[in-house]
């Protein structure tokens, strides 16, 4: 399976909460730390990512993919520590220790795991010595099928390339989207040839880079210039076809990482030239992110991509996340070969905490297995067991480092907090209000206890940006509030309105402060929660109710579109007056031209004769300026 | 009045014909050649420390003036203050003979740039005030700072009064020669709540549905403004959650046309205040102010909207119990 | 700042006092400073008070009557608060600025102390970032304290008048408080007001009736600067003959009827008449704000409200204020208000009965 590309499961998952800020610059040299117990592996960072143009190599070196684990923490401290503002020290420096321990704890695991690897002879990554062959993929049999038949299909008449010669793999991540093709290629005897987004250059490297004369590429660059060497001398074909009368497969795995409208315009065009000129057969393999929870425009113009590829006549298969029955399989099967003892129990948090991602659930199990003492860890885990959705996520407040390499950072969690906000469970008899006599409330303040925990702890579970949990309490709230409590919907709509104003505090502040940032955000996270517990008196009996996707999202993008549109419309149509506001031309011009309906150009003309007239009718005011 | 020229602040409702007047006083200061415009998308960079900012703002000039919405650019609106308007002052007009040495500059919408943008156009105004004049253009100059303020002469312009706009359509009726009947200009007039460009809109409208004129002819509300009425008389109907969901969509549905809330929620205070009793109507009014001003704290105008809306359902609701039982 | 035509230069520019003594009404300012220009031992000073009555005029006259028009330029930096922004441009300028030391040779008749002056004008109107950084630990304390034997500050900040005073003239003043000599500039009065008033329209061969000037003095509230120009504005307007409905229509005040009809209608009790009332003065033009404090003098001063009920409309204003401040509609507070003054005025509960 993959070389760098996302082996760092551990990694990322523990540092999910702190990753808040990707593109600045990096300026700060904080790389000597963590690296320094061996100086030569800094010598080889700048190796492997010089060479990161075509590593296709299969053959994997461990130590090159721990300094790229390396790599990607100290490059995550670079990030933190380039933006800080003098005030900000404090809580860097708390984020910089947690690193810190984190590196430690990754150390000691990497030496145990020298010291352990020596019962299973070989060095590599589970993920990476069982690796699956077709039949034992724990994708969806159909799905497999599906993309095998393509490709033989495609492989058997590839000369006459009367079709699209490209399927597009979709799946969340770790669902065995490179397994899958990595098997069919093997199956079908296909020599594979892979494209990896190539590990990133950092900032250091870049300006000792740029200092001897080698100059930087992006990652975007990288990709268009592989693909027009590919259109312009069909360099696949030729160079490999002469050794080997093998078929070839054309893997793309993960597409380059843009950012913005144009880079993913030039992306687009990219894979449409890709799209027609390519002879192969290719797979494109995209990484879906849990599209219900990102608002972000990247998530948007992903999915824009697929659909105009698909149009453009690109085949799409989407995987599902495996099943946890069929992780639980090939966990146990791979303890059974390393000889582990792990109990069914173990086995199965772990296989739940994956979120379907069966690489990480992989991982997970090897790290497990690191541990001094697996039976350590026992005792959280079957605590952990009492919850029923088994997050290891959720058992954050136990504070137990073990769990938390377990969780990955579920979306569906999310959900569950939602749901627990909007069904709002309360005990029927009010105990509180008896017991404390020196907090008397009046009436219609008095509520019953909650039964859940504390909102803001579970708040903090799922990870949730307090404009996201707003946006979709706001949605789904009104169907949880009783038909004649209107007065409860109020309060609930007001409530919801204080996040919106403390959110909107937020904004236009250029000058970014962290902290009150950070105390802002789960302010007003906390206010969208507890306001809709507070404001729903008499919640509907619990039936059956769908959490909807914010409707406002689509709405606001709408309303940029029209708006960008009647900008562009203000530039065109009225050219020879003055530039109306905006929402003159929504409120006025827009409905008025409707009903003239076809006439824009005399329009343009004949409101310029009003103008004049309008003019005319002014005639005090002009006398008084010309006066002066 | 040639040389001495102050900067000019413009201020009055919307339709009152300040547009109007600053264009008529540019072509009488520069001639002709004010009306020979283009339409211009410009790309500035800005250089704001440690990035730089991409601008594009859309800007219509002549040889002798350059306009501009600098409110566009949102919350950047400062650095096109800083930047682009001290760029353009500098670049000043090559000087024929006896031509006039400086450039205006009108910018609209002043009252909605934010507070440091206004801290530095009164820089720039006193900076470059030999070469460059600005014309500033607004709906309420107490947005506006004192700082500004003092620096312009400052022309409040009203909006003409019912009798003014029928004496602009009956003149409009007889130049494209169209038959008038009898206070049907008036009735225009009346609807238009005293803003000429609407009361000019919408007597077009008029013509292109039906000529020639009836004295009785129904003058249509914009579409918008009739949605509005529909959720006014729906949230009359009705006082519940659903009903308020149903709100909500529609809500969205004037928001997506970039119908501004605050424009939304004015009229449909105007609609709700039509149908109430005394007593309410304080009420009502108390709390559309108070939604608004949350309205331009917050971000997303929906909650607000929604909230108020809310609230005036509760407060119906309790009315209707109390009144009939 | 660019060379102006000699023509449109403002007179407030134009009448300045060029000499510390000259200024108006500030007696006991003006004594100690001219105590200070004798012995050119200059501390660093700050100004304040309400704007308008001749913080900057001072400093200026200062730094003129320290060093005189030739060595003007090397030896005083003017820093406009609003100016170029960052607060690393002000630290610099100022840095730079104090670096190179000077003599402290008699130059054309002037004194020329050995120091540099720096005037931070209009300190309260600086970007909150800048203030920021200013406030607490920033450019100039530290450089008062650093540079102390080359430069001397003179801060003037537009007091009570200028928007959120408590976060700005507060912390201006604080860390800087103790080092530095403060000078309060009292607001003027109505006869000094007038006398530089007629003054400048006898040099501009203006015609001033007596109503003209005290309707002047009545709404420029006691700003000089104000005042002189509305004046200019009415000349250019109107010509030599100013008349107080002229300079009305200058200021931007609202005339008093219209302030009168709102207000009847108010009190009438009627709140469709009040509506249409506050919608004609949005049609006008008028800025509410303005409206605002006129209708609040109105309401202050009449006889027949009680003071109860005073209260309870003043509350209104100021929460109307804020909002207008944070840029809410002025329909919408214009007729909160006006619905809260009848509400008052009727003496009808403040809460609703229906509903909450």
């Amino acid at each position: 399976m993959g070389k760098g590309k996302r082996n760092s499961g551990i990694l990322i998952s523990s540092s999910d909460d702190e990753e808040e800020d990707k593109d600045l610059p990096l300026k700060n040299n904080f790389r000597s730390a963590p690296t320094r117990k061996n100086p030569k592996r800094a010598k080889r960072v700048s190796i492997s990512t010089s060479s990161s143009q075509h590593s296709a190599s299969n053959g994997f070196d461990e130590e090159l993919l721990l300094n790229d684990l390396l790599r990607e923490k100290v490059q995550f401290v670079l990030r933190i520590k380039s933006n800080i503002l003098p005030g900000q020290r404090a809580y860097v420096n708390s984020v910089k220790q947690e690193v810190k321990r984190f590196c430690e704890e990754f150390d000691q695991g990497f030496t145990q795991f020298k010291v352990t690897s020596g019962f299973g002879s070989n060095k590599d990554l589970w993920v990476q010595k069982y690796k699956p062959s077709l039949a034992e993929l724990a994708v969806h049999k159909k799905k497999v099928e599906e993309v095998k038949m393509w490709f033989e299909e495609r492989l058997r008449n590839s000369r006459d390339g009367s079709c699209s010669n490209v399927i597009i793999i979709s799946g969340q991540a770790g669902v065995g989207k490179s397994a899958t093709i990595h098997a069919i290629a093997c199956h079908l005897g296909a020599e594979l040839c892979e494209w990896n987004t190539p590990t990133p250059t950092i900032w250091q490297e870049h300006l000792h880079n740029s200092n001897s004369g080698i100059c930087y590429m992006s990652k975007l660059e990288e990709f268009e210039s592989f693909v027009e060497r590919i259109r312009k001398y069909g360099l696949v074909s030729s160079s490999l076809t002469r050794e080997s009368p093998k078929s070839i497969i054309l893997l793309i795995d993960d597409l380059p990482v843009v950012n913005g409208k144009v880079s993913y315009g030039r992306l687009q065009r990219c894979l449409h030239l890709l799209l027609q000129s390519v002879r192969l057969p290719t797979a494109i393999l995209i990484n879906d992110y849990g599209k219900s929870e990102s608002t972000d425009h990247n998530s948007r113009y992903s999915e824009e991509l697929q659909l105009s590829l698909q149009n453009a006549g690109a085949c799409k298969v989407t995987f599902n996340p495996i099943t946890v029955n069929s992780i639980r399989r090939i966990l146990s099967k791979i303890c059974r070969l390393e000889e582990l003892e792990v109990s069914d129990e173990q086995i199965d948090i772990i296989a739940k905490s994956s979120g379907g991602d069966i690489r990480h659930a992989i991982t997970s199990l090897q790290y497990f297995s690191l541990k001094p003492n697996p039976m350590q860890s026992l005792p959280v885990l079957k605590r952990l067991s009492t919850y029923p959705e088994g997050k290891g996520n959720e058992s954050s407040h136990l504070d137990n480092k073990y769990s938390l390499p377990y969780g990955k950072d579920a979306t569906l969690s999310l959900f569950h907090a939602l749901g627990k906000f909007l069904h709002n469970k309360r005990e029927t008899v009010n105990l509180v209000s008896s017991d404390r006599d020196a907090m008397l409330l009046k009436e219609k303040f008095v509520r019953c206890p909650l039964k859940m925990e504390n909102p803001e702890l579970i708040l903090s579970q799922a990870h949730g940006q307090a404009r996201l949990i707003a946006d979709f309490l706001h949605e789904n709230v009104l169907d949880f509030v009783k038909e004649e409590a209107i007065e409860d919907a109020w309060i609930v709509a007001t409530y919801l309105g204080d996040t919106d104003l403390l959110l909107g505090s937020l904004s236009g502040a250029l000058c970014r402060n962290f902290e009150a940032e950070n105390v802002i955000q789960s302010t007003a996270a906390s206010i969208a929660a507890r306001g809709v517990l507070f404001g729903n008196t008499s919640p509907v009996s619990s039936r059956w109710h769908a959490i909807r996707r914010p409707k406002l999202w689509e709405a606001e993008q709408s309303m940029w579109c029209n708006k960008y549109g009647m900008v562009t419309e203000r530039r065109d149509v009225h050219s020879n007056i003055n530039l109306s506001k905006l929402s003159v031309l929504a409120t006025e011009f827009k409905p008025a031209l409707k009903w003239l309906g076809h006439r824009v150009d005399e329009d343009v003309e004949g409101e310029q004769v009003r103008n004049e007239d309008d003019g005319m009718s002014l005639d005090e005011e002009d006398d008084e300026i010309e006066e002066w | 009045m040639e040389q001495d020229c102050p900067h000019l602040l413009f201020y009055g409702p919307s339709g009152s014909g300040k547009k109007t007047l600053i264009m008529a006083l540019l072509r009488q200061m520069f001639g002709a050649s004010a009306d020979k415009v283009k339409v211009e998308n410009k790309n500035w960079k800005v250089d704001a420390g440690t990035r730089t900012i991409d601008i594009e703002l859309t800007t219509l000039s002549s040889t002798h003036h350059v306009e501009l919405n600098p409110s566009d650019a949102g919350f950047q609106d400062r650095y096109v203050v800083q930047e682009i308007i001290k760029e353009m002052a500098k670049n000043r007009p090559i000087d024929t003979k006896g031509k006039k040495g400086f450039k205006v500059l009108v910018l609209n919408e002043v009252d909605k740039l934010s507070r440091e943008a206004q801290h530095s156009l009164r820089r720039t105004m006193e900076k470059y005030s030999a070469s460059c004049r600005l014309i500033l253009c607004c709906n309420s100059s107490s947005k506006v700072t004192e700082a500004v303020r003092s620096r312009c002469l400052n022309m409040r312009i009203n909006a003409p009064t019912e009798g003014e706009i029928v004496n602009v359509l009956e003149f409009i009726g007889k130049k494209e020669g169209l038959q008038l009947p009898s206070g049907f200009s008036g009735r225009i007039a009346q609807q238009s709540n005293r803003s000429l460009r609407r009361a000019i809109l919408s007597f077009e409208t008029c013509r292109v549905q039906q000529y020639p004129f009836t004295s009785n002819q129904a003058i249509s509300p914009m579409d918008w403004e009739e949605y509005v009425s529909e959720i006014a008389s729906s949230i009359f109907k009705e006082q519940s959650p659903k009903r308020l969901f149903e709100v909500r969509g529609k809500l969205y549905e004037l928001l997506i046309n970039c119908i501004p809330p605050e424009i939304i929620l004015k009229r449909l205070l105007y609609e709700l205040l039509k149908k109430l009793d005394s007593e309410l109507k304080h009420e009502i009014s108390h709390w559309a102010a108070y939604y608004e001003h949350r309205l331009r704290l917050g971000q997303k105008a929906i909650f607000h909207l929604e909230a108020f809306v809310a609230k005036f359902m509760s407060i119906y609701k309790g009315f209707l119990i109390e009144t009939f039982g | 700042m660019a060379p102006v035509l000699q023509s449109s230069q403002p007179w407030v520019e134009k009448y300045r006092p060029r000499q510390v003594k000259d200024v108006a009404h500030q007696d006991e300012v003006v004594r100690v400073l001219t105590n200070t220009l004798e012995t050119t031992n200059c501390p660093h000073m700050l100004f304040y008070g309400p704007p308008g009555t001749g913080k900057t005029t001072t400093a200026l006259a200062i730094a003129h009557q320290l060093f005189g028009p030739e060595l003007y330029k090397s030896r005083v930096l003017e820093l406009n608060a609003s100016d170029d922004r960052g607060i690393n441009v002000v630290r610099t300028k100022i840095k730079n600025f104090a670096a190179v030391a000077v003599g402290s040779a008699r130059h054309g008749g002037y004194p020329c102390p050995p120091y540099k002056i720096i005037i931070l004008d209009e300190a309260d109107s600086m970007t909150e970032d800048a203030q920021a950084c200013l406030m607490p630990c920033g450019a100039p304390w530290r450089h008062t304290q650093k540079l102390q034997d080359s430069s001397s500050f003179v801060i003037t900040s537009a007091g009570i008048i200028g928007m959120g005073m408590s976060l700005i003239t507060g912390p201006i003043i604080e860390p800087l408080a103790s080092r530095c000599a403060k000078f309060r500039f009292k607001p003027l009065t109505e006869e000094i007001m007038s006398s530089r008033i007629l003054y400048i329209s006898k040099e501009e061969g203006l015609n001033l009736d007596s109503e003209a000037l005290s309707t002047l003095s009545a709404i420029s509230q006691g700003d000089l600067r104000r005042a002189i120009t509305y004046l200019q504005s009415a000349a250019r307007l109107f010509g030599s003959s100013i008349s107080s409905k002229d300079l009305i229509s200058v200021s931007g005040v609202i005339p008093g009827d219209v302030v009168q009809a709102l207000f009847s209608a108010c009190r009438n009790g009627n709140f469709d008449m009040a509506d249409k009332e506050v919608k004609n003065v949005i049609a006008e033009g008028y800025p509410v704000s303005q409206m605002l404090s006129q209708l609040y003098d109105v309401i202050v001063e009449s006889d027949d409200i009680s003071d109860e009920q005073k209260a309870r409309i003043c509350k209104k204003f100021a929460e109307a204020d804020k909002c207008l401040v944070d840029g809410a509609d002025e329909y919408l507070q214009l007729l909160d208000v006006a619905s809260n003054i009848m509400r008052a005025i009727s003496n009808m509960p403040q809460e609703c009965s229906f509903g909450s």
